[in-house]
């Protein structure tokens, strides 16, 4: 059961700006410019980020319209998937997080009042999160490249045709408890700064933008943070 | 001629802001004069926010600045006035979410325009407000909730207020990042905003001083 933890961070300030709702030509104050990096210097002084990711691999047994059956005896279910990668042989189930460090930071920063730091702080740990999925695919890409393999682009719960009651499922089947990452009765993840995925693996495997998962979403027209090309 | 408060202000430069501030007390002028130059430049900074001029930081720039001028001026008002709050809001993530950071920023908005909130903080269940608004007499309460599931929360929350017999005597405004008016219909709340600045806006309406 991989787990990978040895993980580099590093920050685009345009990915922090967009997780603060700034688009691409909006002015940033210089003041909140010099805050982000100050806060971004904490951050890595301070260790705040403890980025790691849990992942299994599993063959595909069959696909059908609403569900993956994969060895086992083990499924996942929801009609996204098999519509979205039926060329794949295997599936990989990721939970990817940042760790409960920054989360706390930024209930500190608040509960003393320091709104502006804590909101931008928390901007921050989703960016980083961002920044940790394409590392974490990475590593994956090369794991498979050796048996002539592929992936795909992820496939997030949460998704339409990808439903959240997954979530449990996933957990157990990417083994997340080895990163610390678990599930309130309600089904969100804890530390908050996590995200979990499943990309297919093959001999050719399709890939999407972000822009093109923005376009898809519910959100997609008032989503202050939507990615557009 | 000493530099505009109200405009100064809306730059959001706050040496600046603090400086007028700290002279116009210096030189005896009236303390709520002054607190209303303040939040006329609040205003520019609403709308300067809702033309997408200025971010999420901004605002909550803005409103550390507006903390620190009312601080300042507090001390000059006189006991009555300067405890007098616009209104009371009960507020909190409902249950089932624990997402904090748009709650914080709405709770803070509140907070330095003028109203007394009592933040519940996250998955709070219905109960807690009920018990709340009734300890409170708040004739306003705030729900935040970002995911889908917290739609039924809201909806529930809604409907305990219903059956304390709380709910013609409170307004409920909902908001979170998914919700429409779909969803303020489905909730049973009487409003949703979209940001932190709406939820003031229709606070400082439902109290009457929009
Ligand atoms: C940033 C983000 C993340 C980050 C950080 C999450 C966190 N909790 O810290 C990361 C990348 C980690 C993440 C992960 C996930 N996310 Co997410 N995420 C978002 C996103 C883009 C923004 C949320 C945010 O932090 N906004 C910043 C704050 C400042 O804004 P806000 O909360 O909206 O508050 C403002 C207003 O809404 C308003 N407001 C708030 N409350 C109130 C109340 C009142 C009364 C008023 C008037 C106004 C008001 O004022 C605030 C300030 O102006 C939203 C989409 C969106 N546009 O909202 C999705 C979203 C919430 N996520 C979603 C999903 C699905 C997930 C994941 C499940 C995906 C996955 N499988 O990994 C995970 C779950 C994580 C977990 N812990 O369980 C979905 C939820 C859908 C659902 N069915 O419930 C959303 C809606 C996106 C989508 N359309 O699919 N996410």
């Amino acid at each position: 059961m991989p787990v990978i933890r040895d993980i580099l961070l590093s920050l685009k300030s345009r990915e922090v700006l967009r997780r603060q709702g700034f688009r691409g030509g909006s002015r940033v104050r210089p003041e909140i410019k010099s805050l982000i990096t100050e806060i971004l210097a904490t951050v890595k002084k301070t260790h705040l980020l403890e980025p790691a990711v849990a992942y299994e691999i599993y063959l595909i047994a069959g696909m059908s319209p609403d569900r993956i059956s994969l060895e086992g005896g083990k499924a996942i279910e929801g009609p996204l998937l098999a519509a979205i990668f039926p060329e794949a042989k295997e599936l990989a189930v990721i939970i990817a997080t940042i760790g409960p460090g920054l989360e706390k930071q930024v209930t500190d920063y608040t509960s003393r009042g320091q709104h502006l730091r804590g909101t931008l702080l928390d901007g921050i740990g989703s960016a980083a999160v961002d920044s940790l999925i394409p590392q974490a695919l990475k590593s994956i890409a090369d794991g498979v490249s050796s048996r002539g393999y592929e992936i795909s682009s992820p496939v997030v719960p949460g998704m339409p045709g990808f439903p959240l009651t997954e979530q449990w499922n996933l957990l157990e089947l990417a083994k997340a408890k080895e990163i610390g990452v678990s599930l309130t009765a309600s089904g969100v993840m804890v530390p908050q700064k996590s995200t979990s995925m499943v990309i297919g693996i093959g001999p050719k495997m399709t890939r999407w933008t972000q822009a093109e998962v923005c376009r898809r979403c519910s959100l997609k027209e008032t989503c202050p943070y939507r990615v557009t090309e | 001629m000493a530099a505009d408060l109200a405009s100064t202000l809306a730059d959001l430069k706050e040496a600046e802001v603090l400086k007028i501030v700290k002279d116009r007390l210096g030189a005896g002028e009236e303390p709520l004069k002054i607190l209303d130059d303040a939040r006329r430049g609040m205003e520019v900074v609403g709308k300067r926010f809702a033309d997408s001029e200025y971010f999420i930081p901004d605002l909550v720039y803005s409103g550390e600045i507006l903390k620190v001028v009312t601080d300042l001026v507090k001390p000059k008002l006189t006991k009555e006035v300067g405890t007098k709050k616009l209104g009371k809001v009960v507020f909190g993530t409902v249950a089932g979410d624990i997402h904090d950071i748009g709650k914080d920023i709405v709770v803070f908005m509140l907070d330095v325009n003028g109203f007394e909130v009592y933040d519940l903080g996250v998955d709070v269940p219905a109960q807690k407000f009920v018990d709340k608004i009734k300890e409170s007499g708040a004739p306003i309460v705030g729900l935040s909730g970002f995911l889908t599931l917290a739609f039924d929360s809201m909806k529930e929350t809604v409907e305990a207020m219903k059956a304390a017999g709380l709910r013609d005597k409170v307004k409920v405004m909902i908001g979170g990042g998914q919700i429409t008016d779909e969803v303020r219909k489905y909730t049973g709340a009487d409003a949703f905003g979209k940001d932190a600045m709406a939820g003031v806006a229709l606070a400082k309406k439902w109290i009457g001083a929009g």
